[in-house]
């Protein structure tokens, strides 16, 4: 039981929390990654430039309104219609095609994406002031209350997108094209302004995770290019196209980050997450999350 | 030949060849004042390497500002020797690789007379062999690692600006003698953060103080969290070695963490560069920081020039689209960076790439007097090593505004040489 005695149980519980809301975070971005992928077989390298987007919408909404909440859903219903916008020039002549063409158009999409943002704002970052303030004491550090709701707020976004994949109409349609585009379609569902709106929600995504982890960071043209690379890696480890794998393994490899980081840098920590995805392109291509195919 | 024989149809094929053998004989067996006549017409074409795009391209655009600040200003006055100054940019994009691949291309392909830039430096770092085969005169202008002008120095490189060592040895009686006793460093974890680390830990300790503990975190790192959540313990402030948007989220969530409320907040005035003040808010309140320029017009920093070079710099700003933006030190330095040149080519009468060994004697020693092309004050770039000392300025943010606390002169920020030329 020495053992016992050696674990840091004070800093053990906060990485738990930091896992734990980092992990909310990064299953809200990597949602919509996934959820893309997983219906239309596109890549999206632009999706860290959604959230870039929908957090200057966020900016210019809160200056004009001063209403952090109102920002939240112009950002979101704003990155959603560009997300439209992109996929019906961009994406949908490509689709069906070699699956390098629509990657190389997404990388596309995000050097002009990136680029407009700094040119129409300026390379001067942006701030998204907090809604509220406060923090609660955890040992040695006050924990701030806004954090805390960023995980609450991205797990109940999450949680009714679920719910409205399960229940509503169109998120029946979405779960019927995810199985077999071709039956859908013959099944009368429209299946090009499912895949028009599938892009839409999860652009939607992207943008509403940038509106809430804005506060945190300044918003600038490059604020989305951390996330996306860690996103991806979600994707891949939770198994591409599983909403719910994605939010576990979200979970999964930030609780292992910040665990690790109580021993070794987190710098070092941060590797954690390239071993887990090499070991699970080696042993489980799959994912780790979803049912092995029989 | 004139063009009377054109209009009368005498113009043979022969005529004109021995027509041009005569000019270019001529030309090449003139003497120097002919030769120099004939230079006078080609511009000096002066290199810059800058990140445009990218984490770094806040500070790229703003040290841009200031080089194209001084190139102007020299134009307008006639140029340099009579010959116009072209300056031809490069984007680094914030990435060694593609900082290297640029500046061989801008010595190489655009056959660059010298260069002025650098802004990271992992890149300063990566292009330092490019300008050393090729023997162009490299004057970086906001690039701080110290290596570059100790361990790393080379006789084509010059910082005509301050370097962690000096400001360290600047600062660092303050910081013990007037904030607290015991440190803890962050620091961005690249070559720059690192030398600026054992910079401070130094000088912290030869005035009396301690480092209890030091953190890396990576550039570019968005949630800090798990990195902050590990500082704790008895100590009295927090050194902060950061810059653009790394500075920017270590404040908001080290204010979110309460790390602000427990310890006093010092670091390197790249954390509160004016053109991010935007985005800290509130947040950067009661920092206290360090730098070569600041701007802020309390005395003895009320100077004419300070107050030309500020109104000019704003309104370039404000044209490059950084609206409300005040001069920062990447604006400062570059603009300085150039005119020292300026004044190494006049004193050299450097003409071209084959003059570089003139151009680094010229260099060597030079002694910047304060001036509008020198609006920060008096300096020195010394001959050992290359490197410059300035007058540092130590200030406080309150109320989203600097307040000088304390100018040191240069003489009492200079440390002793720490460079061979090979």
């Amino acid at each position: 039981m020495q053992w016992l005695h050696a674990v840091p149980w004070d800093l053990l519980l906060i990485q738990t929390i930091n896992g734990i809301v980092t992990g909310m975070i990064l299953a809200l971005v990597a949602s919509g990654l996934t959820l893309i992928f997983g219906i239309m077989d596109v890549v999206n390298f632009a999706h860290g430039e959604f959230l870039m987007l929908g957090a200057y919408i966020a900016v210019l909404t809160i200056v004009a309104t001063h209403n952090f909440w109102l920002a939240l859903i112009i950002a979101s219903l704003g990155t959603g219609l560009i997300g439209a916008l992109v996929y019906v020039t961009t994406l949908r002549p490509l689709l069906g095609r070699d699956p390098l063409t629509t990657i190389l158009a997404t990388f596309g999409v995000s050097l002009v994406l990136q680029n407009y943002a700094l040119w129409q704002f300026g390379p001067v970052a942006r701030k998204i002031p907090e809604p509220f303030s406060g923090s609660i004491t955890l040992f040695h550090l006050d924990y701030s209350l806004y954090r805390l709701m960023i995980a609450g707020l991205s797990a109940a976004i999450i949680g009714g997108f679920w719910l409205f994949l399960k229940f509503g109409t169109w998120g029946i349609w979405i779960r019927a094209t995810t199985q077999d585009r071709i039956m859908a379609q013959a099944m009368g569902i429209p299946v090009p302004w499912v895949l028009a709106g599938v892009f839409a929600i999860g652009s939607a995504m992207a943008g509403a995770s940038g509106v809430l982890f804005g506060p945190l960071v300044g918003v600038d043209h490059a604020m989305g290019f951390d996330w996306i690379l860690r996103a991806f890696i979600v994707v891949v480890v939770g198994g591409m196209g599983s909403l719910g794998g994605s939010v576990l393994a979200a979970i999964f490899i930030s609780l292992l980050e910040a665990y690790s980081s109580l021993w070794v840098s987190p710098a070092q920590a941060g590797i954690i997450s390239f071993v887990v995805l090499i070991l699970t392109l080696l042993f489980r291509p799959t994912g780790l999350f979803v049912a092995t195919p029989k | 030949m004139t063009l009377k024989d054109l209009d009368k149809g005498q113009v043979t094929r022969r005529r004109v060849l021995a027509a041009s053998g005569i000019g270019l004989g001529a030309a090449v067996l003139s003497p120097m004042p002919l030769r120099y006549a004939l230079a006078q017409s080609k511009p000096y074409r002066i290199g810059s390497e800058q990140p445009l795009t990218g984490v770094a391209a806040l500070g790229g655009k703003t040290a841009l500002v200031g080089l194209q600040m001084a190139v102007d200003r020299i134009n307008k006055a006639g140029g340099i020797l009579g010959r116009a100054v072209e300056l031809i940019v490069a984007d680094d994009e914030s990435k060694p690789d593609s900082g290297r691949r640029k500046v061989e291309k801008l010595v190489t392909e655009d056959n660059i007379d010298a260069h002025v830039g650098g802004y990271l430096s992992n890149i300063c770092l990566a292009c330092v062999p490019v300008f050393t085969e090729n023997q162009v005169v490299n004057m970086i202008s906001v690039c701080l690692d110290t290596t570059l002008t100790t361990s790393k120095c080379n006789k084509y490189t010059f910082r005509p600006y301050d370097f962690a060592p000096s400001q360290a040895k600047a600062f660092a009686p303050h910081l013990v003698n007037k904030m607290g006793k015991r440190w803890f460093i962050a620091y961005a974890d690249y070559s720059w953060g690192q030398s600026t680390r054992d910079a401070y830990a130094n000088e912290i300790k030869g005035n009396g103080g301690s480092v209890v503990g030091t953190l890396g975190i990576p550039l570019g790192t968005a949630d800090m969290t798990p990195f902050l959540s590990k500082i704790s313990g008895d100590f009295d402030g927090l050194f902060l070695i950061f810059f653009g948007p790394d500075s920017i989220n270590f404040v908001n969530q080290g204010t979110d963490l309460g790390l602000r409320k427990k310890y006093k907040w010092a670091g390197d005035g790249a954390v509160a560069v004016a053109s991010q003040l935007p985005a800290l808010g509130d947040k950067i309140e009661g920092f206290v920081g360090v730098d070569r320029y600041v701007p802020v017009f309390d005395p003895p920093l009320d100077t004419p020039y300070l107050h030309a070079f500020y109104d000019e710099a704003v309104e370039r700003l404000k044209k490059a689209g950084l609206e409300n933006a005040a001069p920062d030190r990447y604006v400062q330095s570059n603009f300085e960076a150039m005119n020292a040149l300026k004044l190494g080519i006049e004193k050299s009468k450097f003409q071209g790439r084959a003059d570089s060994e003139k151009l680094i004697a010229a260099l060597e020693g030079l002694e910047m007097k304060e001036s509008a092309d020198f609006p920060t004050g008096d300096k020195l770039l010394r001959k050992e090593d290359h490197q410059a000392f300035v007058r540092e300025t130590i200030f406080e943010m309150r109320e989203g505004k600097y307040h000088l606390l304390d100018t040191i002169p240069w003489q009492k920020s200079e440390v002793p040489p720490a460079c061979t030329f090979a």
